[in-house]
């Protein structure tokens, strides 16, 4: 048994044995946990990835004659204004607001602009008062310009991050990057046996061993502390708030990024000093990539409780493949796909090692938590949901190819209807034709349905959300959607007056 | 072994069999990776394989008709901006990227065919492909 205030003086005396959490795997295997725990004083930790939910606290100092900023812009990007006079919190996935430079440049890449010493532009408009008469402002600020840079970051530093698959037929862009079509990739992220709460973990109580409010770590390349659990903290998947001096940090740990077709977000680097008190933390520490369950979701589902399609680990996942059971046209198959990742596993150990070289160094003392973590609570929404059932326009009317066009027309005029889906003998989708299509049948001659209809039909299935619907709709620019069973058979059409309707029915 | 090049024909060239020529001339295969052509040039990034010999057969037979430069490189990445996440890795058809032992991303620059999805996927746009 030690005591953190033994390991300090150890510290300080350059006497200290720091290890990062990969070197304790090998000298706990070899010389097992308790002697481990004899010698080792402190396990360094680290992670590496996008953390979303990161953000700024900023005071700029008051202006003459001062202002009291309601809209707050940096480089374009909106930040917060309900805060005091000459505060705001600028956010990490705060879209520009300049359409030309849409998401490529974001509230990260303020942040980061701000880290490496470049010019900011602040542009801000309030409405006045008598003690702040100016109504707007616009400025080149630099970091060394503003009184406080305090990054606060609501949720960092995942415990464990699931990963990402997609069984959609199309490619989707996701904040867990590009995922291909019909499950040909997997996507994760997290630095497994490197990550801080994994290595504090308890699984027994499902609390962390040293962890708490007012630990001292590693935040950006700076100095910062963990000032209570993260939102949507419930262990495992536990999560950390966190906070750190802007102005200490480093470009290197901290770094804007944007996911494609997705948005922007902010890579930082976290890692956290584990003081081996004791056996068990010794044991804990030697956790390695293989005893971590990840469990890979299907991103193609747009609902909140998306399939699961497997559980691994993160050793399968750093192999770079991974074999997978999964079911494409109602068939089961066996499909091994590259594995990719998001978050990068060679910061993660760059950022271990740095803590450890600071600890080494005596730069870095440990802290007694003052407190626990605090409740875990991960609760879904209670949002209402309409699905595709709810709102399809039924019977389905339908027609087989061998009518005439003449025909097709009256279906469409006898039953007010836009959108004509082309059946076989057993109600299987196989076209769609549209009023627009006999219009232009008629003006270019054309004979059969066969030469009219649009193939390649996008469908909806009656468990779909409509939103989901909705966005199919304006992504390819068509206003009806056949509704199809897992047989392809039509159950039904749902099309954008239905969508309308239920919009502004509700209103 | 294989070899990239750009190659530049002169207009007066445009309309004949440059290419088929090469390929039954010197027994070279050739992969057409980019091809540009307009009224008075046509601009080709080609690929070529065979032993050394018919290589340097086939670039002496080429640079009669136009102008060949090798290429070296198509994939540029920018060392300060990439952090080895590995978001681009999938997206590479020919597995030319990869994660090695140290767990850094590695570019297999000499299969790359210049497909522009690594780069696309990038959230740190730290790949150019150059054309
Ligand atoms: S996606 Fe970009 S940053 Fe990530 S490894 Fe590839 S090149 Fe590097
Ligand atoms: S450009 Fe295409 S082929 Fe070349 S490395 Fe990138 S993904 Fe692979």
């Amino acid at each position: 048994m030690k005591t953190i205030k033994e390991i300090n003086e150890k510290i300080k005396k350059g006497e200290a044995v720091v290890v990062t959490a990969e070197e304790m795997i090998k000298i706990v295997e070899e010389e097992g946990a308790k002697r481990a725990a004899d010698y080792v004083d402190v396990v360094t930790t680290g992670t590496f990835g996008a953390m979303c939910s990161s953000g700024v606290f900023i005071n700029f100092g008051h202006s003459d004659p001062p202002i009291k900023m309601l809209k707050i812009y940096l480089n374009n990007v909106e930040a917060y204004g309900g805060l005091a006079a000459v505060d705001t919190y600028i956010g990490a996935t705060q879209p520009n607001e300049d359409p030309d430079v849409d998401i490529d440049y974001g509230g990260a890449h303020v942040i980061e602009d701000l880290v490496r010493g470049k010019e900011v532009e602040l542009y801000a408009e309030g409405y006045t008062t008598d003690c702040y008469p100016r109504k707007d402002v616009n400025v080149k600020i630099t970091l060394d310009d503003v009184n406080q840079a305090i990054m606060v970051n609501p949720r960092n530093g995942y415990q464990t991050y699931a990963a990402a698959t997609n069984s959609r037929d199309e490619k989707i862009y996701t904040y867990m990057g590009i995922l291909l079509p019909e499950y040909n990739n997997v996507h994760y992220s997290g630095a497994g046996q490197l990550n801080p709460l994994q290595n504090d973990y308890n699984p027994e109580t499902k609390s962390f061993n040293t962890i708490g409010i007012g630990t001292r770590i590693f935040l950006g390349g700076g100095i910062g502390y963990v000032i209570g659990e993260g939102t949507q903290h419930n262990p495992p998947f536990g999560t950390l708030m966190v906070k750190g001096d802007l102005k200490q940090m480093d470009p290197k740990f901290i770094r804007a990024a944007t996911m494609p077709r997705y948005g922007s977000t902010l890579y930082v680097g976290l890692g956290i000093p584990i003081p081996v008190l004791n056996e068990k933390i010794a044991e804990r520490c030697a956790i390695r990539d293989e005893d971590i369950e990840v469990p890979i979701y299907d991103y193609g589902t747009p609902r909140r409780d998306r399939p699961l399609i497997a559980k691994t680990n993160y050793k399968v996942l750093r192999s770079g493949k991974i074999t997978l059971r999964v079911n494409i046209d109602g068939k089961e198959i066996e499909k091994t796909v590259k594995t990719g990742s998001v978050s990068s596993y060679k910061m993660a150990r760059e950022v271990a090692e740095t803590l450890k070289q600071w600890i080494l160094d005596g730069k870095f003392l440990l802290t007694e938590r003052v407190d626990t973590l605090g409740r875990a609570e991960y609760k879904p929404m209670k949002s209402p949901i309409t699905l595709v059932k709810d709102v399809l326009s039924k019977p389905p009317i339908t027609a087989q190819s061998n009518i005439s066009i003449m025909e097709a027309a009256k279906i469409l005029i006898k039953h007010n209807i836009n959108h004509l889906p082309i059946v076989d003998e057993y109600g299987r989708l196989v076209g769609i034709i549209t009023s627009w299509d006999i219009a232009k049948a008629l003006a270019q001659n054309k004979k059969t349905i066969e030469e009219i209809m649009t193939r390649n039909v996008i469908t909806a299935h009656e468990d779909e959300p409509v939103d989901h619907v909705a966005r199919k709709m304006s992504k390819h620019n068509i206003s009806g959607v056949p509704v199809v069973d897992d047989y392809r058979r039509v159950v039904g059409i749902i099309t954008s007056e239905d969508i309308s309707r239920l919009f502004g029915g509700k209103k | 072994m294989r070899k990239r090049i750009y190659y530049w024909t002169a207009s007066e060239h445009i309309n004949e069999p440059v290419i088929s020529d090469t390929i039954l001339n010197t027994g070279v295969k050739i992969n057409i990776l980019k091809a540009k052509v307009e009224p008075q040039e046509a601009f080709l990034i080609l690929e070529l394989f065979g032993s050394k010999e018919t290589i340097e057969k086939a670039l002496d037979y080429l640079s009669k008709f136009g102008e060949v430069e090798e290429i070296s490189k198509v994939i540029k990445r920018d060392s300060e901006k990439c952090v080895h996440c590995g978001c681009c890795i999938t997206q590479c058809p020919i597995n030319a990227i990869y994660m090695d032992e140290e767990y850094n991303v590695v570019f297999k620059e000499e299969e790359c065919v210049g497909c522009k999805n690594c780069m696309k996927a990038c959230p740190f746009k730290a790949i150019e492909i150059i054309e």
